[in-house]
Parts: structure tokens; C-alpha cells; sequence
């Protein structure tokens, strides 16, 4: 789950990483308390979940007499289709130099993985492609708490000494806050000294709880609906509904439905042992989302019992049509239980896949 | 076949939980079967002296090894103690340890990865299926009744498509060597490159089908640094970014990992890639005739 940029910006500072003076506010009559600590010139950052919200006009720069009048108008924004609730109201920043700094889980490594360069600000995607070598990358060990004095000599190397040890602090947040990533973008050096003009952190999903989190903001209300069940789900906007056992078969079926030139309304992976009780709800679920015209089931495994699936399938009594592709133990049983009620089985992935399709066209 | 054969003896973590239970039934079944050793001591602490399925159960590791000759290992322990079981079990001196747990948060995984490998064992998973070598041995979860024995090895990260895909080779009358679930987790123990490298060194294996998905590059990372005939697949490819599709290593984040550029950049290296599974039987049979 993504921290919103108040939240990081709280964590980082509790590891002693200077961050510019800012409030949150939720109306803009909060702001004026605020003006005499913020000082002449004022940057105003909307709090919404989405990438990419300076260029869609959700940050904005006012002095103290603008302000209030600048934060009303972006409170009645809304930036990529989100309404603006929260607003970061933080001091201007005298910038000379803007680094980037970011450490993240390495697949290739199965390590933390740093990178600093000094030609930050921009997009690191663009500097990776255009300039790789303006990047320094360095590999730590999870096994250590904080990184050895050369490991930051070589990343900082002739950027200012205050670096260093905010480099290690960051360390200390990525590994002590379960983060999958933690970003700073900018880093900022100003005649004040360094600061975190901006920071990004994402928390593992598999760690909310011992983190403190209750809820996964990052999901959908369906999605969390889902989460509740033991499903996992992601929706999408099409008229095929699917409903699937395991995260790969699930996708290739999603593929296949675009192979065969439809559009699937949703992912879900009903997880091991489907019991009817369980595959009854995946099926309402599914069928609540107003786009779907048809659900596929593809459901395969030794463990997963057929007439069980069957049974669920019934129970959940929808209007949609529903396509079966069921392998597993009592097929016959399975089958038996949904030709009698009148449901399609077919045998294959690509024939569950192919007849939906036609359905929808 | 790799890492294990019927020869192996198996220890199973979390022995008396109702997963644990279950599956050392199903391991030992399978092991009567093809007449190999199977599970042969399980650990749950606190429950040392109880029997799963006539299996001993100890407290700790460490028992379990004074009193049987055990090599692997599986995993069914919680998400919250699952990385301290992989520790104990590198530290017992275990050589092939396989993690079933799903939802271990990352860094508890890369750090009982990282000290499983400083004590010198292979960790397959989390969150995985499991391997098995038809007509040897089955340390995991897969329904041993899709498999067939033969000279392809099977790499996956996920479980039920790897059934899905054994299920048409069998089908096809193309059997397996060794088929390894690797696990659908960002940070897992054994890579491609990884399982690859062993596969190199066996000479059962003739050929590999390597099933990835959306997520990171070690597909591509794997594919390149093998002169084994690959087939590959990737799942995916309708997948929106920065959406997790199930398994936690299958997002595509910061415009990297997506299907369409893996497939391109497999096919760049001279690797067929399927575009579902039905096809890759044929497929696997054109790298066996050349044609």
C-alpha cells in the first residue's frame, strides 16, 4: 500500500531526515493558523492516491497572500478524476541541487537495492535510459541493520557529506517499516542544508497488520469485499466475468479471453480447496459487477472437488450465464449435478474461453 | 531429475497443522507408490512424540536429523513463522528446503533467504507448489495424477498453471523430468537461473518449458543463461499496471515487468514463446525433431 506524501514524510522525519516545514490541512480556513510558520513563499501538494499529480495541476505555488485563495481552488479540483481531501501546505524550498535516492526489493539479488544519483529531480526512468552510467547502484545485505561506510562513500561519492547518514536513515526505514519501496525525489541541498523535497514509500501488503494498518486503502471496495472471502481480485471493465483457482491459471485465462477478442470484467482467484460455500460467493460477487454478461469458471487442481464447485455454482442462483471448465476429483459428479441444471461444462480452458467470447460479441 | 530422488528423505514443518497433515498423506501415498522414502519425521514444537500418518513428530529440527537421514525439506508453518522455519532448517544443515506458506512479508523472506544460502541450502517458494519428479519423488503439493515421467523439466511460478500445462503434456504423451513451482512471490529462493543450472546437470532433461508471468525480469535473466531448449510462456499479458494479479511478485510497477516486453525480449534471445498453453506441447515436440 502507498503512504501518501504527508505520511512518508512523517516516517522519514521520526528517522531524523529533514523535511520542510508543512501542515495538513482539510479546508482551506485551517491555512492561516499555519502562514507565519510556513514563511513568504508556499507550495501546496494535493494528498491524493495517484501518480503523476504535479502535471495533472495538483501542486501548486502561492505566497502568503495567495494562499488561502489558491488552496480553496484546489480543494475544488479534482486531479485524474479524484477529489482533493487533503492538502500538504509546506514551506518553499531555496533549491540549489536535486539528487535522487531510492531503495528497493531486488528480485535478481533477493536483496535491498539502492540507487542514488546526482542528476535527480527528473524522471529516474528517463536518467536510466539516457544517462544509465549517472546512476550508482549499490546491493546491501538484509542481514545487517545499516550499511557499511563504504557502501555510502560509493553511492554519495562527490555529493555533500550530509548525505551519507540520510542515505543510511533511509535504509533504516525500508527495513524497519517493511517498505518495498522508499523514495526520495527530490533530495534537495539549500543554503539551509539538506532536505526531502518529496518521499514515496510503499509498505509490503503482506505486512499491513504488524505495521498498523487495518485496511488496504490501495483496494477498490469490491476488491476489499473480495479480500474479506480469502479472493483475490482486481477489477477491470469488460463483460467476462472470471473466476479461476491459482494466480496463473486465473491470468492466462484473462489472456486467452483476449486472445480470443473479448474483454474480461474482472481477476479472481478463488484460492486452494473451493468449497461451495466459497465458490457461491466468488460467483455473486463477480455477478454484482454491472458490466458482466457472462462468468467464466475455470477451475482446475487435485485438491478441488467438482461437485462441491457444482454445488456453490447453483447455490448462487444469478441471472448471467455461467460457463464451467471444471477438472478434478467426482467430475463426473460435478458435471452430472450442473448439465441437470442446465449449465454449460466444456473441457477445455481455450472452449470455456472461446464459447464466452461468442456470447459477448 | 533435481533435487531429490527417491533416495530423498523429507521432513515436513508445521506436521501436525491441518495442512501438514494432509499433504504428508498425499507425499507418502505418492512415495509407496514409486518406492521411495517420503516423509519421514515432522517438527511442530511443542508436539515432539505425537504420529501424523505413522510419521514421528519432533520439537525441533535438530531432533528430527539425530534420528533420520533427511535431506528436504517442506514447509506448511503460518506466514508468521515461516521464515524463522527455514532458518532453523539451514542451520539444522538441510540441502533443499521448499516453503509452501503464502503472504511471508518480503523482508522476513530476504532475510531467511539470505541466511539459507550463507549456511549453503537451496530455498524453493514461498509461496510455491512445490517440486515433483515422476516416478521418484513429490515434495509439495502437486496432484501427482497429471504428471508422466520423461526428459522435459518444468520451471513455474505459479501452481494451477503449472498443472494446467503438465496435464497437456502428459496429455500429449510428453513426459517430465522434474517439474519445480518456484514460487509467485517478488523475492523467492531458487530463480530460472537457478533451477536451470541444475537442470543442466541433469541428464534426464532434454529440454524445458519455462511458465512466467507479469513481474520483475528473471525470466528473461534465466532464458539467457542456458544452452537448454526452452519454450516459454508468460501470463499476463491483459494484466493492468501497478496491480497485484494475485500472487505479490505479479505487478507491473514503474512500467517494468509487463508481459509484452518479457515475450519480446525472450524472443530476441531465440526462445519460442506460446501464446496460451494449448500450444505448448507442439511446440515442445518441434525443439525435440529440429523441424
Amino acid at each position: 500500500m502507498k503512504l501518501r506524501e504527508h505520511e512518508a514524510k512523517k516516517v522519514i522525519k521520526e528517522y531524523g531526515i529533514p523535511v520542510p516545514a508543512g501542515f495538513l490541512i482539510r479546508t482551506a480556513t485551517e491555512l492561516p493558523a499555519h502562514l507565519d510558520a510556513l514563511g513568504d513563499k508556499i507550495v501546496l501538494k494535493a494528498q491524493v492516491d495517484i501518480g503523476g499529480r504535479g502535471k495533472a495541476g495538483g501542486i501548486l505555488m502561492a505566497d502568503k497572500k495567495t494562499a488561502v485563495a489558491t488552496a480553496e481552488a484546489l480543494f475544488k479540483k479534482e486531479i485524474k478524476g479524484l477529489p482533493v481531501k487533503e492538502i500538504l501546505a509546506e514551506q518553499q524550498l531555496d533549491i540549489q541541487h536535486e539528487y535522487y535516492l531510492s531503495i528497493t526489493v531486488d528480485r535478481s539479488s533477493k536483496q535491498p537495492l539502492i540507487l542514488f544519483t546526482e542528476a535527480g529531480g527528473v524522471d529516474i526512468e528517463i536518467t536510466a535510459k539516457e544517462n544509465p552510467g549517472a546512476i550508482k547502484k549499490v546491493i546491501a545485505t538484509p542481514l545487517m541493520r545499516d550499511l557499511p561506510p563504504f557502501m555510502l562513500r560509493e553511492l554519495a561519492g562527490k555529493a555533500p557529506k550530509e548525505i551519507m547518514p540520510i542515505i543510511n536513515k533511509l535504509y533504516r526505514v525500508f527495513l524497519e517499516k517493511d517498505a518495498l519501496l522508499a523514495e526520495i525525489n527530490p533530495l534537495v541541498t539549500t543554503p539551509q542544508g539538506v532536505f526531502a523535497a518529496d518521499a514515496k514509500i510503499i509498505v509490503d501488503d503482506n505486512a499491513l497488520g504488524r505495521q498498523g494498518f487495518t485496511i488496504n486503502r490501495d483496494l477498490t471496495d469490491r476488491e476489499r469485499e473480495a479480500e474479506k472471502h480469502g479472493f483475490s481480485y482486481v477489477e477491470l471493465n469488460g463483460a467476462i466475468g472470471v473466476i479461476g483457482n491459482g494466480a496463473g491459471l486465473t491470468m492466462s485465462t484473462l489472456d486467452l479471453i483476449e486472445f480470443y477478442g473479448g474483454k474480461a470484467a474482472n481477476f479472481l482467484d478463488v484460492g486452494g480447496g473451493a468449497e461451495s460455500e466459497r465458490v457461491m460467493h466468488a460467483v455473486r460477487l463477480v455477478a454484482s459487477v454491472p458490466s458482466v454478461k457472462v462468468i467464466v469458471v475455470n477451475l482446475l487442481g487435485g485438491i478441488t472437488k467438482c461437485d462441491e464447485v457444482a454445488k456453490g455454482i447453483i447455490a448462487a442462483g444469478i441471472s448471467q450465464k455461467v460457463i464451467v471448465r471444471l477438472a478434478g476429483t467426482n467430475e463426473a459428479e460435478g458435471r452430472r449435478l450442473l448439465t441437470e441444471k442446465g449449465y454449460e461444462m466444456l473441457p477445455t480452458m481455450d472452449s470455456v474461453v472461446k464459447k464466452a467470447v461468442e456470447v459477448t460479441a | 531429475m533435481i533435487y531429490g530422488d527417491k533416495k530423498t528423505g523429507i521432513l515436513v514443518q508445521g506436521a501436525t497443522g491441518k495442512q501438514g497433515e494432509f499433504h504428508i498423506g498425499l507425499m507418502n501415498t505418492y512415495a509407496r507408490e514409486v518406492g521411495g522414502r517420503g516423509v519421514v519425521a515432522g517438527v511442530t514444537p511443542g508436539k515432539g512424540g505425537q504420529q501424523v500418518h505413522g510419521v514421528p513428530v519432533y520439537n525441533t529440527v535438530k531432533d528430527a536429523m539425530s534420528e533420520h537421514d533427511i535431506s528436504a525439506s517442506v514447509i506448511f508453518v503460518p506466514a508468521g513463522a515461516a521464515s524463522d522455519a527455514i532458518m532453523e532448517e539451514a542451520n539444522a544443515g538441510i540441502e533443499t528446503i521448499v516453503c509452501i506458506t503464502e503472504h511471508i512479508p518480503v523482508h522476513d523472506t530476504m532475510k531467511a533467504i539470505a541466511y539459507a544460502t550463507m549456511q549453503g541450502s537451496s530455498v524453493i517458494g514461498p509461496n510455491c507448489p512445490g517440486l515433483l519428479s515422476p516416478g521418484e519423488v513429490k515434495m509439495g503439493i502437486m496432484p501427482s495424477g497429471l504428471f508422466s515421467r520423461g526428459n522435459v523439466g518444468v520451471i513455474s511460478r505459479s501452481g494451477t498453471l503449472t498443472y494446467e500445462v503438465v496435464d497437456e503434456l502428459t496429455r500429449a504423451g510428453i513426459g517430465q523430468s522434474t517439474v519445480v513451482g518456484i514460487g509467485g512471490d517478488p523475492v523467492i529462493g531458487q530463480t530460472f537461473v537457478d533451477v536451470l543450472k541444475e537442470f543442466e546437470n541433469d541428464p534426464q532433461t532434454k529440454a524445458v518449458v519455462l511458465i512466467g508471468e507479469v513481474g520483475g525480469n528473471l525470466e528473461e535473466e534465466g532464458a539467457k543463461c542456458t544452452d537448454l531448449p526452452i519454450v516459454a510462456y508468460i501470463a499476463g499479458i491483459s494484466a493492468p499496471p501497478d496491480k497485484r494479479m494475485g500472487h505479490a511478485g505479479a505487478i507491473v510497477e514503474g512500467g517494468e515487468g509487463d508481459a509484452r516486453s518479457k515475450i519480446a525480449r525472450l524472443k530476441k534471445n531465440g526462445v519460442p514463446v506460446a501464446s496460451r498453453p494449448s500450444e505448448i506441447p507442439d511446440m515442445v515436440r518441434k525443439l525435440f525433431c529440429g523441424c
